[in-house]
């Protein structure tokens, strides 16, 4: 308790001086400015090394005292172990905090009898234009949040092997923090990716930059791990492949600290190139090393005591999910790294970008929203014929007929076709299991459909926030099958010149010069008509920074659920000095953010405790409400179980 | 039969020309400025911007450098070589090895599928392949696994973890 006050105290002392403008702190001076507006002095916190270092130990310090004080009477043999292995963690980035990067240094000179002597500037750098966007405030606290939770996990995966812990309480105990990890991890992941496409420019959301895949691999591990979980938790299985799973989730959030830290990578994200980075891969080798040799001398404790009765099965479902996401992430990681590998080994630095991420990630992505629609519906240890029939009977018949009228209505590319049928595929599924439990309640209660749904829900939150997730990862998928048709369009506009791009014909009404408190904005003002008749107003613009000498974009987006209308201004023209204006059709990308918003929505479903069956009392003249709330379920909501 | 013959004739000959008229399509004059330009940046995402601070192509850097730019400057250089270069109609491999000869295979935004670069791309051939063989000697194993086999550490009795699983459930329960 005592340090996470200590922390505490240090964080907000830092966010105090950013307010008071306190620029006799060398930290201070490089990321904020007197006009800079108070709410991105908050986000300056963690615009730097120093201050992002403080600001993880500031996270891990509240989720290290929730999990200490929400068992601090319980499970008296484990938490030792637990607490060791926390405490640990956080020396580490205390250790960074107070001798490797301090975000207190304050500006001296020497003075005129040698002692040093504190100097005040009359203002700060800045804060990076790139970071002056309200997205900026949220996605760091999400994406840290994230890599800070998966601590818990592991912390408790590796005291429950050193405690020589049996059984599946670790996971029992730590379901919860992981999911809320996991929830923070995804919500940081696209909340990332929205800045990107709001910010940057380039009209897309995923440019498979280093430090962007590096918050990708300790999501796609968790994601792994949520699923394994349930194998050990029903039938004893996967117990050594889950606590490597978990360690190898915590180890990637320390590596991709690592990348974006060290220098070894490049990328527009990272932070400036230190020495910094050493210090990870020496602490990364250090969790390896422990690792290892607690598993090596406990190993006994994990042997798995089911067999496998079938292959069509549950069991097999999550082994396979496993196998693909583990395979998404080795390739991911391996491309990310190749350019440093083929440097070593070769002598000549060979790029690995977005095209080979796409090649070889599309496929997979495929392979596993497929799988998204198949495991759930699968029955643990077999799956009879008919229940294949009467589960993946209509869905399969429902998406293939989708498949043949898109393609009749001339979408012809392969990947997007397909991830559309998956889709409508997955989709139907997921909307039968709905369809049929809140049936059965509906017919019982008298209530709605929709409340019917909900009170289902709410009855086994795990297994349908499950299901609303799976919903969510549908639509994100939908969003990401719109890529393959963007289009875009550049263009030298004259006041009062159009330029065409699907339906819509924007045209350049007026080009002005604003000065604004902290930076001067050149900005377009273009009419949007669709379908020629008036839409709307868009204003791209360019922000250029007195304070910094640097500028930064300000994308214009119309956006529906058909497609974005995006619009940059692009500068201009060095010989004619007229603005251009970049425009991009991008399909669908609505639709990838609201699957982000139901994915968040649907884990935190799974976080809520079950509503308790009720026992109702009716007379001989209601018969139906006496009967026990099986009876009348389809075999599909009672027999088998389902996402949980 | 004749007329059937001379159909096909007739079909093979219309997709003769329709062919030709297509592979020529590229040969055709093409109104300078803006078509120019857009093959240019179609072009120019099949080369790495080099300026080091990013991974992004000539033609989709967008990251901030210098007063109101909008790639930055040496995208833009790039972006101006490969407009130059294909007005003067050099053909688009020529102009890349040129970049290749100036920058060394960096410059090329997905490995090559030659040399060094191939070991990237059978990577994860080989994770899945490899991959798969594991789930299949897993699932394998757990096929012959007598059932209810449940192996201890020496020490540890089935009761004793009996014992340990009911005090799990108990402890926790919501």
């Amino acid at each position: 308790m005592a340090t996470c006050g200590l922390i505490f105290i240090a964080t907000f002392s830092l966010v105090y001086l950013f307010f008071s403008d306190s620029y006799w702190v060398a930290y201070v001076v490089a990321h904020s400015n007197r006009d800079l507006a108070t709410f991105y002095k908050i986000a300056a916190l963690w615009s730097g090394q120093e201050g992002s270092l403080l600001f993880w130990s500031f996270l891990l310090a509240i989720y290290v005292f929730s999990a200490l004080f929400a068992y601090r009477n319980k499970n008296g043999e484990l938490m030792p172990y637990v607490g060791v292995v926390l405490a640990g963690v956080q020396i580490f980035f205390l250790t960074l905090n107070n001798f490797v990067a301090s975000p207190f240094k304050v500006l001296a000179t020497p003075g005129a009898n040698g002692a040093l002597e504190i100097f005040t500037r009359a203002d700060g750098n800045g804060l990076t234009p790139l970071l002056q966007y309200p997205e900026m405030v949220i996605h760091p606290p999400n994406l840290y949040s994230g890599y800070t939770g998966f601590t818990i996990p592991f912390a408790f995966a590796l005291g429950a092997l050193l405690a020589r812990y049996p059984g599946e309480k670790w996971i029992h105990l730590t379901r919860k923090w992981t999911m809320i990890a996991w929830c923070f991890q995804t919500a940081g992941v696209l909340l990332g990716a929205h800045w990107a496409y709001a910010v940057l420019g380039w009209g897309g959301y995923w440019g498979w930059d280093p430090v962007e895949n590096a918050s990708l691999l300790p999501w796609l591990t968790g994601t792994a791990f949520l699923h394994s979980v349930m194998m050990q938790e029903k039938r004893g299985m996967m117990k050594v492949w889950n606590v490597w799973l978990v360690f190898l989730t915590f180890m990637l959030c320390i590596l991709g600290t690592t990348l974006t830290r060290s220098g070894i990578v490049s990328s527009v994200h990272a932070f400036a190139q230190s020495s910094i980075g050493n210090w990870f891969v020496g602490f990364l080798a250090l969790i390896l090393v422990v690792c290892f040799v607690a598993y090596v001398k406990n190993r006994d404790y994990l042997k798995s005591e089911n067999q496998l009765d079938a292959i069509v099965s549950r069991e097999s479902s999550f082994l396979f999910n496993n196998l693909i996401l583990l395979v998404s992430c080795v390739a991911v990681l391996s491309g990310t790294l190749f350019p440093v590998f083929s440097e070593w080994l070769s002598g000549s630095r060979i790029s690995v970008g977005a095209p080979f991420f796409n090649k070889v990630n599309i496929p997979i992505g495929l392979l596993l929203l497929f799988l998204t629609g198949v495991g759930p519906l699968l029955a643990w240890r077999k799956t009879s014929a008919d229940s294949l029939k009467r589960n993946f009977g209509w869905p399969s018949l429902f998406s293939l007929a989708m498949g043949v009228i898109v393609f009749a209505l001339g979408f012809h590319e392969f990947y997007s076709l397909i991830c559309l049928v998956l889709c409508v595929f997955v989709a139907t599924t997921i909307l039968m299991e709905f369809y049929r439990g809140a049936r059965v309640i509906r017919a019982r209660s008298g209530a709605s459909f929709a409340s019917s749904a909900v009170d289902l829900t709410m009855r086994n939150t795990r297994r349908y926030g499950g299901y609303i997730v799976h919903m969510g990862m549908v639509l994100i998928f939908v969003g990401l099958a719109g890529a393959a048709f963007n289009k875009d369009v550049q263009k030298e506009m004259q006041i009062g010149s159009t330029i065409q791009i699907g339906r819509y014909n924007l045209l350049l009404q007026s080009f002005e010069s604003k000065p604004e408190k902290n930076y001067t904005a050149e900005r377009m003002v273009v009419e949007v008509m669709r379908d020629n008749k008036p839409l709307m107003m868009l204003y791209p613009e360019r922000r250029f920074f007195q304070t910094n000498q640097e500028s930064g974009t300000m994308v214009a987006i119309y956006s529906t659920l058909r497609d974005d209308l995006y619009v940059v201004y692009a500068g201009q023209s060095p010989e004619t000095q007229t603005p251009v204006i970049h425009a991009y059709l991008n399909p669908l990308v609505k639709w990838i953010w609201l699957g982000g918003a139901i994915v968040v929505l649907g884990t935190i479903v799974t976080l809520l405790p079950n509503r308790r069956s009720v026992l109702v009392f009716s007379t001989a003249e209601q018969p139906a409400k006496a009967l026990p709330i099986s009876a009348g379920l389809t075999p599909s909501a009672t027999l088998r179980e389902g996402h949980d | 039969m004749i007329r059937r013959r001379t159909v096909r004739r007739r079909g093979a000959f219309f997709c003769t020309v329709a062919l030709s008229m297509a592979a020529a399509l590229p040969l055709l004059p093409v109104p300078a400025g803006a078509q120019q330009s857009d093959r240019a940046r179609e072009f120019g995402k099949k080369v790495r911007c080099m300026c080091g601070g990013c991974n992004d192509t000539a033609s989709t850097c967008f990251h901030v450098g210098g007063a109101f730019s909008g790639p930055c400057e040496t995208a833009k250089a790039t972006l101006k070589t490969i407009d130059q270069r294909l007005l003067k109609g050099d053909s688009e491999d020529l102009i890349l090895q040129s970049f290749v000869q100036q920058y060394g295979p960096i410059v090329y935004v997905e490995p090559p599928h030659s040399g060094f670069g191939q070991i990237a791309w059978a990577m994860p051939v080989v994770y899945l392949v490899v991959g798969s063989g594991l789930v299949a000697l897993i699932i394998s194993r757990w096929r012959k696994r007598p059932i209810h086999a449940m192996p201890v550490a020496s020490g540890v009795s089935a009761e004793m973890i009996a014992r340990a699983r009911q005090r799990v459930a108990r402890e926790t329960e919501d």
